[in-house]
């Protein structure tokens, strides 16, 4: 925040080589796999013996690879959305209420995180099936007759990535939320704003940061979730992961995998370019006021 | 020992670097690998073929190291000249391509004591095939009353909206594909006719499942009630108390040979032969037949008996009556093609 005091420069600055250890963790273990898997996308052929750009060539101009990351873009976007739109509620609970209900709210939010992924997603395919629990409520209830049909379709995928994904939206808001100053929401209202009106012009540009953090994350996590995917969505719904691995595996096409997989990571890197930009955008306008 | 900080740095350090090069350990001899699948094949060859073969080789050292074939292939492949498998277990399709991008060394029949044994299907010279896959029809006894019969009982009109298949990623996805263009007249060169018939099963179809576990647990879910399915996967689920039953259709159930090779650039070469060995004697074959691993077996000297004799095959001539074999080389040489017209066409 601009009104803390700038530190003196000597004690913020440390020496380069701190960050030595861990750098050569990425380079042996990032940086390298990662040149590596661009080398051999760049191969026409599945023996990787003749340079070329025709994996790329091959994706970006097939209307159905297109549509596969188009999808997968999506389904991150409707997935980042949820875990917003129900996420902020629950941190801003968090930052109003007593330690009780926090300790509960901080319990509910982190237990998804302490049980296997795999575990989590059969748990939706027991609550989405034919005879699951919602089914078998409406169905008691009279409300419908024959079962709906909510596993395997993109409802109910969107429904399992925002649960699962949930934690990585809430403890950054959390974070942000209890960062902000809760002086600055009474100024607002003494200077006569409403309760919506200081949420909109305070309080959310301040919790910026932790949104853009929750997104990034939400949204990163939502798109590579392959098991989630795999399960819930069914066979018939072909995600930039899934794809990649019946290339890889399935196919033993490991160019056009390797093509596939350095799409898909610039494809996510604007993505989360984009989400830091607006970010910033609205910080400053938040700032400005 | 006292444990002080420079010895444990220093031993660290050693470890740290035996890891990042392994060429350091090579002149020590290592245990025989053998990658085997996961699931019920691991426990199978943990509490049989294992002990079997340690039995025979005064106490050899093993590991199992289980994992999906392609995974396999893909270890071996990246360090070839000395590979961290020494036996690699492989549906048809992977097995092919093993030997495609030589991978595997012969298998040396003729030192073998069963090879000559093994109904002629399992005597593949690049690596014999000790067990079978059986590929056939899974139903939910207490939703269907008659029992199907035939592959074209799916397209029945009673079953709609409860049938399930695989992608084409599996094996039994493919196979499955290719049998039931075969039923309508195609064969693995031409699957046209099978494509034609998934589109007209559309409103039959409940789920197209990611892999043949996936469409195991639609059946606990009774979110089908009929699919193709592995006749082994079942087993399992009926041993857990899930109502469903296999039977094989009269066009013939599917058989997948699982085949079982030498890596090559081994250091365990003789070892891995005596643990194929193992694996095809008729001993080992007889109890992975019975209750609960129910694994078809390839030997002929082995007698069928209980679920195995019940429910498939009594003898060899029957079981070769019964099963289809397929092409693989040719269902290869397509299969990237039908994936890609799968992933465009079939939408539920």
């Amino acid at each position: 925040m601009k009104s803390a005091t700038t530190a003196p420069g000597d004690v913020t600055s440390f020496s380069l080589g701190l960050a030595l250890p861990l750098g050569l963790v990425f380079a042996i273990f990032f940086v390298l796999p990662l040149a590596q898997l661009l080398f051999l996308s760049l191969h026409n052929d599945t023996a990787a013996t003749v340079w070329g750009l025709g994996q790329y060539v091959k994706f970006l101009t097939d209307p159905f690879s297109l549509a596969v990351l188009g999808s997968t873009l999506l389904l991150g976007a409707e997935v980042t959305l949820a875990c917003l739109v129900l996420g902020y509620p629950i941190a801003w609970l968090y930052q109003r209420s007593g330690s009780r209900v926090q300790t509960l709210i901080i319990m509910i939010v982190l237990l998804p995180l302490l049980t296997s992924v795999v575990v989590r997603t059969f748990a939706w395919i027991v609550i989405l099936g034919r005879q699951g629990i919602i089914n078998s409520v409406l169905q008691s209830l009279g409300l419908i007759g024959t079962p709906l049909r909510m596993i395997y379709t993109q409802g109910g995928l969107v429904a399992a990535l925002a649960q699962v994904q949930m934690p990585l939206m809430v403890l950054p808001l959390i974070t942000a939320i209890g960062r902000i100053d809760p002086n600055l929401s009474d100024a607002s209202a003494s200077l006569g704003a409403g309760s919506w009106r200081t949420f909109v012009k305070v309080m959310l540009p301040l919790s910026m940061p932790g949104i853009i953090a929750g997104c990034t994350l939400t949204y990163a996590a939502a798109i590579t979730a392959f098991i989630t995917q795999s399960l819930v969505g069914g066979g018939q719904m072909l995600f930039m992961p899934m794809y990649l691995y019946q290339q890889a595996s399935t196919l033993q096409n490991w160019p056009f995998a390797a093509a596939i997989s350095i799409i898909f990571l610039f494809a996510v890197l604007a993505i989360v370019a984009l989400f830091s930009t607006l970010g910033r955008r609205a910080r400053g306008y938040g700032d400005a006021r | 020992m006292m444990l002080d900080r420079r010895r444990l740095l220093t031993s660290a350090l050693t470890l740290g670097a035996m890891h990042a090069f392994p060429g350091l350990s090579l002149a020590q001899a290592r245990p025989l690998v053998f990658a085997t699948f996961t699931g019920s094949w691991e426990e199978a060859h943990k509490a049989v073929l294992v002990p079997a073969f340690r039995k025979a080789n005064a106490d050899a050292a093993i590991v199992l190291d289980p994992m999906l074939s392609v995974d396999q292939i893909a270890k071996v492949n990246a360090a070839k000249a000395n590979p961290p498998i020494d036996v690699m277990l492989h549906d048809p399709g992977p097995a092919l391509v093993a030997i495609g991008q030589d991978l595997v060394e012969p298998f040396p029949a003729d030192k073998s004591a069963y090879f000559k044994d093994l109904i002629p299907e399992a005597q593949d010279a690049m690596g014999p095939a000790p067990f079978f896959q059986v590929v056939g029809l899974t139903y939910n006894p207490e939703t269907v009353k008659t029992p199907p019969t035939s592959w074209a009982d799916l397209w029945k009109p009673e079953f709609k909206g409860k049938v399930g298949i695989t992608n084409l990623n599996s094996t039994l996805g493919t196979g499955w594909l290719v049998e039931i263009a075969r039923m309508r007249g195609g064969s693995e060169a031409n699957v046209d006719e099978g494509f034609k018939a998934l589109e007209e099963l559309k409103p039959n179809l409940a789920a197209v499942a990611a892999n043949p576990g996936a469409l195991a647990t639609l059946f606990q879910q009774g979110q089908i009630d009929i699919s193709p399915g592995n006749f082994n996967a079942i087993q399992i689920l009926k041993a857990r108390g899930v109502p469903v039953e296999f039977v094989a259709p009269k066009e013939g159930a599917i058989a997948f040979k699982t085949t079982i090779h030498i890596v090559k650039n081994s250091p365990n070469k003789e070892l891995a032969f005596k643990l194929i060995e193992a694996a095809l004697s008729p001993e080992v074959q007889t109890i992975l037949m019975n209750s609960p691993y129910l694994i078809v077996p390839t030997n002929t000297k082995v007698a069928m008996t209980g679920e195995i004799a019940k429910v498939l095959a009594k003898d060899t001539a029957e079981l070769k009556k019964k099963f289809v074999f397929q092409d693989w080389k040719k269902i290869n040489e397509q299969r990237a093609s039908w994936i890609e017209k799968f992933n465009r066409d079939i939408k539920i």
